[in-house]
């Protein structure tokens, strides 16, 4: 897979810049679309309804994108998630523990439970050398049977009133569960680009035989991007915990497709290498601002989906093109 | 309506137990089947409960139960039926994934001398007749559940109210019949539906779905969701939107997670269709359709009851 891409160069680097560029573009002219097709798209109530709703699925493709970069998949995001919150709400749901030990259990066991599934898919797709897609389809099915059994496929309501504070409490005017995806994606950007364990998963996209002839141990470094995409997991699970006060043995059914769509949709290659955090974030706002503008114009659920479909393609088109003439201006 | 089904449920049970202590004799023991649909699904887990339940209390038929990953999977149950066939089991007693595919394997088992009782969702009719198939449903009905809901709602409401329904998946019988019925209150109480749309029985996207419609239907007074995962969503969309208590929720199933909000007055009705026994009583008109050799005929209706602030448990 990986020796499908060129190495990174500078070159490179600024066609990263016009990919983001391609995708903001896109991201701009929806919002157009649907501020000029309706009145109610373009509100400050809007704006920061889409601003929750869009909360799951950055966490989880900021998460996706470091497993992507290397060259991988993981697929198990959204059951991995839902075991992660039927096990975080065991602390949270329980009106026996004092508030603190019970967010803390949350915190401590939803983040666990994330990261462990996370490195068992890393350890073992790297160890092996088995393509993680399957390794991820297996622990798909490993941690959403967990969650069954876990609740016996009940769902879990969350009484608590200190997480139902903190999923509808905003500073200045800004949903606080937003900020936190916003500050996940800051901090994603950072390690990419200004650690050197960033860029050695830049380097293990692009060529992880060099990486591994240079003297790295890329079993570590691959098993960390598993790690931190099921952390992910794990924290979106809280998110959800935040926002729904319920967690529900068949919640995040699905949602790795919309994680990796909005990884993909935001120019990271799939074959790894080749991508950026900001691209995440805006991949992940596009589909929520089309989910959410084409219920405001009144399309049908099923006119929804076919555009959902056709604006992913488009917009990895308008990415191929628009990298293609980065190319070319500098080849010429 | 209400209370005749209780009352037939209630002598149901009653002959049961009475039929339980002279059946321990050491006759042929029925050998049942009973394959449903996922177990993934709070209601069929509680389905399997209430069965296995059923079938230590009674013991006098031996009880071979089959779920499936997921509510889609009919692949999956074509294969279990066949299985049950294969195994020449006395009766099978089916909740089918798809009311048409499952016509086929059905009509296999039939030919074989196979008891079949089809329960939950009712094969589709044509496919049947076109399969030259006459079969019994037992069941509830999804859509006077519904309506009953919706009919709460709008009695909350009054004329003209203004609603919005949250759909199951497309496709899914039970949730087309819910929509119906919820259509049918809307219509026969002059309700105004503001629009429709599916949230695929989940939470987080009845939330997301919800959340936007409120935007674009400021002024929506209720909401009629096809289940109570969805109507979980709504609530929370509800109270983050600060408009608790000025929007009504009804809801389908009674899960447990509903009965508080219910309690607490932020979900107006849910409907109770008594999943636990729905098994176990198609179990029991199997076997005795079975002792009898009397085929079971039309529609068993089996209990649905509204569920509101002034009963809920």
């Amino acid at each position: 897979m990986t020796e499908m891409t060129a190495k990174r160069s500078p070159m490179a680097a600024i066609s990263g810049v016009m990919r983001n560029a391609g995708i903001a573009v896109a991201l701009v002219l929806l919002i157009l679309v649907f501020s000029l097709t309706t009145t109610t798209f373009l509100t400050p109530l809007n704006l920061t309804n889409i601003m929750v709703q869009i909360t799951l699925n950055i966490i989880l493709a900021a998460g996706m994108t470091f497993v992507i970069l290397i060259g991988g998949i993981d697929l198990s995001v959204g059951s991995v998630m839902a075991l992660a919150g039927v096990v975080g709400a065991t602390f949270v749901s329980n009106p026996e523990l004092p508030t603190w030990l019970a967010i803390l259990g949350m915190i401590v066991a939803s983040c666990g439970v994330g990261a462990i599934a996370g490195t068992i898919n890393g350890l073992i797709s790297a160890w092996w050398a088995i393509p993680s897609f399957i390794v991820t389809l297996g622990m798909l099915n490993m941690a959403r049977g967990g969650a069954l059994q876990f609740t016996q496929a009940n769902t879990v309501y969350i009484a608590n009133p200190a997480i139902t504070k903190f999923g509808t409490a905003t500073v200045a005017g800004i949903p606080v569960l937003f900020l936190v995806a916003v500050a996940i994606i800051i901090l994603g950007w950072f390690v990419l680009n200004k650690t050197v364990f960033g860029r050695m998963l830049y380097a293990i996209g692009n060529n992880e035989e060099a990486v591994r002839l240079a003297g790295h141990n890329t079993l570590f470094y691959k098993t960390a991007a598993f790690a931190i995409c099921g952390l992910g997991a794990g924290i979106a699970a809280i998110m959800y915990m935040a926002r729904l006060t319920s967690a529900s043995p068949i919640m995040g059914n699905g949602y790795e497709l919309n994680a990796i769509a909005a990884v993909i949709i935001g120019g990271t290659s799939l074959a790894g290498g080749r991508g950026s955090m900001i691209g995440t974030l805006l991949g992940a706002a596009v589909i929520g601002v089309l989910g959410n503008g084409l219920i405001l114009i009144g399309a049908s659920d099923f006119v929804r989906q076919i555009i959902t479909g056709a604006v992913i393609i488009l917009a990895v088109i308008l990415d191929a093109v628009q990298g293609r003439l980065a190319a070319k201006r500098k080849g010429a | 309506m209400h209370n005749k089904l209780t009352v037939a449920i209630a002598a149901a049970m009653c002959s049961t137990a009475l039929m339980a202590v002279p059946s321990l004799a050491d006759q042929a023991r029925p050998q049942v089947c009973l394959v449903m649909k996922s177990l993934a699904n709070e209601f069929f887990k509680d389905m399997s409960i209430g069965a296995e339940e059923y079938a230590k209390s009674r013991g006098d038929f031996d009880l071979k139960m089959v779920g499936m990953q997921s509510e889609t999977d009919f692949d999956a149950q074509v294969n279990a039926v066949d299985t049950c066939i294969a195994e020449k089991k006395d009766i099978i007693v089916l909740a089918p994934a798809d009311s048409r595919a499952m016509v086929g394997p059905v009509k296999r088992a039939v030919d074989a001398g196979v008891t079949v009782v089809n329960f939950d969702v009712a094969l589709d009719e044509e496919a049947k007749k076109a399969a030259g198939l006459d079969l019994a449903f037992v069941g509830p009905d999804n859509a006077a559940g519904a309506k009953e809901a919706g009919d709460a709602l709008a009695k909350a409401l009054g004329n003209g109210g203004k609603v919005v329904i949250l759909e199951g998946n497309p496709g899914a019988d039970n949730g087309i019949q819910r929509k119906a019925g919820f259509e049918q209150s809307i219509k026969d109480n002059g309700l105004e539906l503001l629009d429709s749309r599916t949230a695929h029985w989940e939470t987080e996207e009845a939330n997301t779905v919800f959340t936007t419609m409120l935007t674009a239907h400021p002024d929506l007074q209720g909401v009629m969701a096809a289940n109570d995962s969805m109507a979980l969503g709504v609530v929370k969309a509800i109270d983050a939107a600060g408009m608790s208590g000025k929007i009504q929720v009804v809801g389908f199933d009674n899960i447990p997670a509903v009965s508080a909000l219910v309690k607490e007055g932020k979900v107006l009705a849910t409907v109770d269709q008594f999943g636990r026994d729905l098994a176990s009583n198609a179990i029991d008109l199997g076997i005795k359709s079975f002792k009898d050799g009397k085929p079971l005929e039309g529609w068993v209706k089996t209990p649905i009851e509204l569920v509101t602030k002034d009963n809920v448990k």
